[in-house]
């Protein structure tokens, strides 16, 4: 049984969690090896509790599943390989999910932001650029020349992709 | 509503110029004062500030369209000032070191720079954590795009101590290591806790451009070991001379053994084990081969002396040079012989005869020395085992014991005698326990025999005598013993003397078996103990007799019925009855001197003689020789040993006479006396043993004579055509185990056999036979 380490959320509320899973974030990993355990919390200034609470959540989770990562290099750029709790976990609203991944940067949490990310990514996948404007309120800030021009740069991934 | 993905960022809109004095001001505290701690909010606010930086500018900086290639290809990340300022204010603190250790010498200068450093790269692992955002994102991808001059930040902050503090510092640091080095080899103690550190610091500094997380040992080995091997060969080069000209060369190489495992324990204290195998060898060139002509020539001197320690110090010193024992095996070599030669020149009796047992012992005393310090001291090294067997192979076959017989055969024919000495039943024979080790001492001497056809040929006549007259020790012994020779030269080597085994064995059940049939088919008693040994000819070294002989009718029922029974069971075979070696028990019953009568144990030729007596008192030669059909000499060796033994008396007596005369009377002695009761009537032998040896010489020529063209054919039928040189030493090889053949003995032999037409001369070429199917 690993020790406790306290966590501070930007909005000042205090989680206590056991150390190995904090340490599945890099960052708090790298800040306990150089200054040593302590009672004093770690300050997190970058998460809210209400993120930090589902990030913990995740961590949790996988402390207690490990995913049976068998070959460590899976292919990352594969989108369909979601296992069913961490496609749950990513069924939030889109402001959540963007926090979530910026959390899961911050902390430096991979497996987090590989599945945030590709959540992102099957969102986006198979639409016009219009639909994606339209999912990610995006204003569209091309001219049309511009536009022309990037649809030129991009056609051989257009090709390809084209079914 | 603006988008979700930047509305976090652009929230904490992140200037440099905001971040970066509390930034410096922490790292500025890692650096100096880490050993206060340092405390996590703070730790954990810096992190925020590179990963803000990072993070927030890099969605400032949108990707314009028709931005060049290799950045069109992904997200744009930031971090390219922070990374400047952090380099500029690491060199800044180079600056500041490197001023400081301008007052600084020597253990000073090693101590600061030791501390420094330490402080140093324990502050960047932190600092490399709080940057690590950065290390993730903008520096990887600087790297990913090829960039040589962007580090990861601890990897950069390597990079600059090594540039900006090392590089001008590097020839006082090392000539600081150099010299505290040599005052540990002069004897004083020294920080070595210090000299490693400085020195660990040299190799981590030895970056690996390819692999940063790798170091290479670039810096190490031309900043350091290379002064450092220099600074060694100068230092061993000057003591070393003056040393071995101030001690002896005992002395010497004691000094050398020091020095090495001094040099080897170095390296594990304060070195990298890289620098061993190179820093040892140049000791080992330095100090042994640059002195090898000294040391060999005090071999000689410390062998005589027996100087085991010194010898054994020699050889793994020597060992570790290469060639360095070649010229010692030679002189070992010599030195066994001479030492060998001396020890046998000492027992040798001028051409009398001499105990084998003083003979055996004397080469195996010398052996055992040697073999002691070739497997002890020299750790049986191969060439010098072959040395001593070379040597011992030399004094073993010549010595001046040979060359007073004239003869190098002499030697195999006193370790059968020697053999024999141990194997015949006698009151001075070893301990049972000992007799394993005796045996395979006789093992030693016998495998550098040359001739062993000729110790093959005493020993089976010495064990024929032995199984006959029943004077073994034990037959358990005869098994070990020819179960070694059998080892060591192959079955072919034993089979007859195996043979003689089988032989005696079956002639026991054979005696037992015509017993019952005496009792039980005929029916009638034999009147006296008899029995029998069936040997196989071609199985033993016998000779036929050399004479006539009657046997006395007393005996010859008995031999008739054993004849007749043999050849109902063996029909075809032929049994010739060795009565020379025949002996016999006769009991006197016409003494008045003794109630119980005396036992005589004679030959069968004495008893023929005797057995005479029972019809007369007195007999003439002629009339003896008649009824025996001895020839003369026999019968006179004969007659003289029952005279000598008073059992008879000879009118005139014998003493001195020539040539035995027909009318000579012998008179049976009425009067005979003797202390025992049982007495032994002795057969002259001198003579016999010097006509045996003699015949077994000749024997052992003609012998080898048929096995070198045997041989001869055998390889000739195999190669059908050779060379006259490739034959001989096919020959020499094949029949070297036995003895050496001489090769005018093998040109004779060929000859010979191109008489008997198994070979032919090629007509065309010179010196090739060819074989004649």
């Amino acid at each position: 049984m690993s020790s406790i380490v306290k966590l501070e959320s930007s909005d000042e509320k205090v989680f206590e969690i056991e150390k190995d899973i904090a340490c599945m974030s890099v960052t708090i990993k790298n800040m306990i090896e150089d200054i040593g355990e302590s009672d004093t919390p770690i300050p997190l200034p970058n998460v809210t509790s209400t993120i930090l609470e589902k990030v913990l959540d995740y961590c949790k989770h996988h402390h207690q599943h490990p995913s049976p990562q068998a070959d460590d290099k899976k292919d990352e750029k594969r989108l369909d390989d979601i296992p069913p709790y961490d496609r749950d976990f990513c069924k939030v609203d889109q402001p959540t999910l963007f926090e979530l991944i910026l959390a899961a940067n911050y902390l430096d949490i991979k497996p987090l932001l590989d599945v945030t990310c590709k959540t992102v990514a099957n969102m986006i996948r198979g639409k016009t650029p219009e639909e994606i404007r339209k999912i990610f309120n995006i204003k569209n800030d091309f001219t049309p020349e511009e536009e022309e021009q990037i649809r030129k740069e991009n056609e051989w991934c257009e090709d390809k992709g084209g079914n | 509503m603006s988008s979700a993905l930047s509305s976090q960022p652009t929230k904490r809109n992140v200037k440099l110029d905001d971040i970066w004095p509390e930034l410096e001001e922490g790292i500025y505290k890692i650096i100096t004062d880490l050993y206060k701690g340092f405390p996590k909010n703070k730790w954990m606010a810096l992190y925020t500030y590179v990963y803000d930086y990072c993070a927030a500018s890099q969605s400032k900086t949108t990707t314009k369209v028709g931005m060049p290639k290799q950045q069109a290809s992904g997200a744009n990340y930031v971090g390219e000032e922070l990374y400047n300022r952090l380099n500029l204010f690491l060199k800044k603190h180079m600056g500041t070191i490197l001023k400081v250790t301008e007052t600084k010498m020597d253990e000073t200068l090693l101590n600061y720079y030791y501390t420094e450093w330490d402080r140093y790269t324990s502050a960047m692992k932190y600092i490399n954590n709080i940057f690590q955002y950065m290390n993730r994102y903008w520096i990887k991808r600087e790297i990913d795009d090829g960039k040589k001059e962007v580090y990861e930040i601890f990897i950069l902050s390597l990079v600059i101590w090594r540039d900006y503090l090392f590089t001008p510092l590097k020839q006082r640091l090392t000539n600081s290591l150099l010299d505290i080095i040599e005052n540990e080899r002069n004897g004083y103690q020294i920080n070595t806790h210090l000299v490693k550190g400085v020195i660990n610091g040299y190799v981590s500094l030895g970056l690996n451009r390819e692999k940063p997380k790798e170091t290479i040992l670039q810096v190490y080995k031309s900043g350091f070991e290379e002064l450092f091997l220099q600074a060694t060969e100068t230092y061993y080069t000057n003591e070393s001379s003056k040393f071995i000209s101030e001690n002896t060369v005992a002395e010497y190489m004691k000094k050398v053994e020091t020095r090495l495992n001094e040099e080897v324990k170095r390296v594990q204290q304060y070195l990298h084990p890289n620098t061993e195998s190179e820093l040892i060898a140049k000791c080992e060139k330095v100090l042994i081969e640059k002195h090898v002509e000294v040391i060999w020539n005090e071999f000689q001197s410390l062998l005589e002396k027996d100087k085991i320690s010194d010898l054994t110090r020699m050889y793994s010193l020597l060992s570790r040079i290469p060639r360095g024992l070649e010229p010692l095996r030679a002189t070992l070599e010599k030195h066994v012989q001479t030492v060998g030669l001396q020890a046998v020149s000492s027992i040798a009796t001028n051409g009398g005869p001499i105990e084998p047992k003083v003979y055996i012992e004397t080469l195996l005393k010398v052996f055992k020395k040697y073999n002691d310090l070739v497997t002890g001291a020299f750790r049986s090294d191969t060439g010098f085992v072959a040395s001593l067997d070379k040597a011992c192979r030399r004094f073993i076959n010549e010595n001046a014991v040979t060359q007073a017989a004239k003869s190098s055969s002499k030697s195999p024919e006193l370790l059968a005698r020697f053999t024999d000495f141990l194997l015949k039943k006698s009151p001075n024979n070893p301990e049972e326990s000992e007799m394993e080790q005796i045996l395979n001492d006789v093992m030693i001497v016998f495998k550098y025999i040359e001739d062993k056809d000729v110790f093959q040929d005493f020993y089976s006549k010495m064990l024929a005598k032995r199984l006959i007259h029943g004077t073994s020790t034990s037959e358990d012994l005869e098994g070990t013993m020819i179960g070694k020779l059998k080892s060591t030269c192959g079955y072919e080597y034993t089979s007859k003397l195996q043979r003689m085994f089988t032989d005696m064995s079956l002639s026991r059940e054979l005696l037992d078996r015509f017993n019952n049939h005496i009792e039980q088919v005929e029916r009638q008693a034999l009147g006296i103990d008899f029995s029998v040994l069936v040997l196989a000819t071609g199985s033993w070294p016998l000779q036929p007799p050399s004479t006539n002989f009657s046997i006395p009718k007393e005996l010859q029922g008995c031999e008739q019925l054993f004849q007749k029974f043999y050849q109902n069971q063996h029909s075809g075979r032929k049994l010739n009855w060795l009565h020379h070696l025949s002996k016999g028990e006769l009991k006197t019953k016409y003494l008045q001197t003794s109630k119980s009568g005396y036992t005589l144990q004679c030959s069968t030729y004495q008893i023929g003689v005797l057995l005479q007596y029972n019809q007369y008192d007195s007999l003439t030669a002629e009339e003896i020789q008649e009824s025996t059909q001895l020839i003369d000499s026999v019968l006179k060796v004969t007659l003289t040993s029952l005279t000598k033994s008073k059992v008879l008396i000879a009118e005139p007596p014998l003493d001195g006479v020539e040539e035995l005369s027909k009318t000579t009377k012998f008179v049976l002695n009425k009067q005979f006396k003797n202390k025992k009761t049982k007495v032994f009537i002795n057969v002259p032998v001198l003579t016999q043993v010097k006509e045996e040896i003699d015949s077994i010489h000749k024997t052992v020529e003609e012998d080898r004579k048929l096995q070198i063209q045997a041989a001869i054919v055998r390889i000739m039928k195999m190669r059908k055509q050779l060379a006259h040189s490739s034959l001989m030493s096919e020959v020499i090889s094949q029949l070297q185990t036995r003895f050496n053949p001489k090769v005018n003995v093998i040109k004779k032999c060929i000859d010979i056999l191109i008489e008997k037409e198994y070979l032919m001369r090629m007509e065309n070429s010179k010196d090739m036979y060819s074989y004649i199917a």
